[in-house]
């Protein structure tokens, strides 16, 4: 399928995967979030099915490279949070900014000593 | 989360909506211009940029909240059905996951486990609420889940979503001088770190330095958000 409904399509899959990712979480009481069974819904499908159909392909890199746009209402709704933020700003700021870097330096430190020999061979 | 609520919505509500949809993806479309003209500078954040001037004209103008908020809700909601499209990157770079698959499996438990418990213990150490501890916990985490994970464990879901995007802000900005820093050069390893402590707002970073990092980003994006949204909950259960 080509052009606007195929695009369509895709987004509707997306859609209806995260909605039944929500609803199964909801309704299991799973403590895994909707949105990650949606994921691995799309991703089961996907695998099943052996290719990317090209509308859903484009749909999702055109989503994916546009979701710092979707991020942002999210920081945005920090303003709802000022007497929090007020009573907390130390450990918070600390707590983001250490465990960002922290996280960051272990995760590449570790991934070098474990790809040791290897030098991205992995790569094409 | 998913509910935008079309029904019996009034036509200036509409109107309000569609006037800051236009207004938040116009001062987007312009960070992004402006991300360009200084060559993509990690200081010059397009999450940053369009969210700070949102966030003015919101304080500066009382009222606009309420008309701002369905169009703020409509962009949140799309995050949803954007991050299951991770499922396809996921599985276009399968064979590197499978080549990868020792570094990417260690890299992703220590830089998780890393990530959750200097989060939760930096926060206690000094003193946080219990409430803002357990919004802190899944902060580096793409912001669905995150809130998803953040409901499941008694944070505050907005709350979280707020620190998902000033971890994001802080890894995309800071990322690639840590990296230098340590000597790390393999791009494979900057991206999967990238990936797993600041998520998406990470990733686009990664991918404005090198495609394999972008890739591998994504990946361990995808990867984190599976993660630890399966084990953060179970560690929270037997702990509580």
């Amino acid at each position: 399928m080509r052009g606007l409904p195929g695009l369509a399509l895709a987004f509707a899959l997306l859609v209806v995967c995260n909605e039944v990712g929500n609803w199964l979480s909801d309704t299991l009481a799973l403590p895994v979030p909707g949105t990650v069974i949606g994921i691995l819904i799309l991703l089961a499908g996907l695998l099943a099915t052996g290719h990317v159909p090209d509308p859903l392909r484009r749909m999702t890199a055109f989503l994916l490279s546009h979701l710092n746009l979707f991020y942002v209402p999210a920081g945005v709704g920090l303003m709802g949070y000022i007497a929090l933020l007020r009573r907390d700003l130390l450990p918070i700021a600390v707590a983001l900014v250490v465990s960002t870097l922290l996280a960051m330096a272990v995760g590449a430190l570790v991934f070098r000593w474990a790809a040791k020999g290897d030098d991205g061979e992995g790569m094409e | 989360m998913s509910d935008i609520g079309i029904d019996l919505v009034p036509l200036d509500e509409i109107g309000a909506m569609a006037f800051w949809l236009a207004l938040i993806v116009g001062i987007y479309l312009l960070a992004r211009r402006f991300q360009q003209k200084v060559n993509g500078h990690p200081l010059a954040n397009t999450v940053l940029l369009t969210a700070l001037p949102v966030m003015f004209l919101l304080a500066v103008d009382k009222q606009a909240m309420l008309q701002y908020e369905p169009a703020g809700a409509l962009l949140l909601w799309l995050l949803g059905p954007a991050t299951v499209g991770i499922a396809v990157p996921l599985y276009t770079n399968f064979h590197h996951v499978r080549r990868s698959l020792k570094p990417m499996v260690l890299a992703l438990v220590a830089g998780s486990t890393t990530a959750v418990v200097s989060a939760v213990g930096i926060g206690w150490a000094l003193g946080a609420e219990a409430e803002t501890i357990r919004s802190l916990a899944p902060k580096s985490v793409t912001t669905p889940i995150a809130m998803g994970i953040a409901d499941k464990i008694g944070g505050l879901a907005p709350l979280t979503a707020a620190f998902v995007i000033v971890t994001g802000i802080i890894g995309a900005i800071s990322g690639a001088m840590l990296f230098n820093a340590l000597g790390v050069k393999d791009e494979r390893a900057r991206g999967f770190a990238m990936g797993t402590a600041a998520h998406g707002i990470g990733t686009a970073r990664a991918f404005q330095e090198h495609e394999v990092a972008g890739t591998f980003s994504g990946v361990a994006m995808a990867l984190n958000g599976i993660a630890t949204a399966i084990v953060l909950p179970l560690i929270w259960l037997i702990a509580a």
